[in-house]
């Protein structure tokens, strides 16, 4: 009976485990990547490393959002958790965009 | 001479003064249409700030119905509407929506615009406001 619900709760817990974060770093009025694969579940960490503010958001019409502004060093993260393609924007800066690809 | 060669004749000074006209304006010293510092020379400078950095959520018309407006409640800010003066839109501009105790999403502009360029953005909003005649307004009022 344990043996049976250790298994159940590992594989409940597998999608999770098998959920990554990957790390964008922000850069010169730049996202360091213009495009970005991901799977359901996975988690985007948009680090600032210019001298000042930066802002993301997304109007997707799959999961919109905006994580608002942040100064230097600092990280916003979200998790995707819908598929889609994603356009990334920033507030601040016009011309800083990247795409997110969302796969199920 | 008929009626029609005396139209031509008058429509061919007509243009040819208008010529003169343009060409008087255009060997204006710094060649410029609008003396820099004048306040329709920023309000058209300003223009061109808010169409690049401001009209995502104020919109085309600054009515606050940008592409990004549905993202926010409270929405963008209504600016034909609004009743700030030029300094306190200056000082928005400048340090964002939080700062003055309003909407965080309002980002700080101080770090990527010059302080002549806040400027400009300013009197272009004031320029589209309906609630008044556009003109600076150094005196603080309050909401």
């Amino acid at each position: 009976m344990k043996k049976t619900l250790l298994s159940i709760a590992l594989c409940a817990a597998l999608p999770a485990m098998a959920a990554q974060e990957i790390v964008v770093p922000q850069k010169d009025k730049a996202f360091a990547q213009k495009t970005l694969s991901l799977k359901v579940g996975d988690t985007v960490s948009f680090r600032n490393d210019d001298s000042f503010s930066h802002n993301i958001f997304s109007l997707s019409d799959d999961m919109p959002f905006d994580l608002g502004t942040y100064g230097q060093g600092q990280t916003k993260s979200i998790v995707f958790s819908k598929a889609g393609k994603f356009e990334i924007e920033c507030a601040i800066h016009p011309e800083m965009r990247m795409v997110i690809n969302v796969a199920p | 001479m008929t009626p029609n060669v005396i139209r031509g004749a008058l429509a061919a000074l007509a243009l040819a003064s208008a010529v003169a006209a343009t060409a008087e304006e255009a060997t204006r010293s710094d060649g410029a249409l609008l003396p820099r510092a004048s306040r329709e020379a920023a309000i058209f400078r300003g223009g061109l700030v808010y169409a690049n950095y401001c009209v995502t959520c104020h919109g085309m018309n600054a009515d606050g119905n940008g592409r990004a407006a549905r993202l926010y409640n409270p929405r963008p800010a209504n600016l034909r509407q609004s009743d700030k003066n030029d300094a306190y839109i200056r000082l928005i501009v400048t340090r964002g929506g939080e700062a003055l105790g309003r909407s965080p999403k309002m980002p700080p502009w101080g770090e990527e615009l010059t302080d002549e360029q806040i400027g400009d953005v300013a009197a272009f909003v004031r320029s589209v406001n309906v609630t008044s005649n556009g003109h600076d307004d150094t005196e603080a009022r309050s909401n």
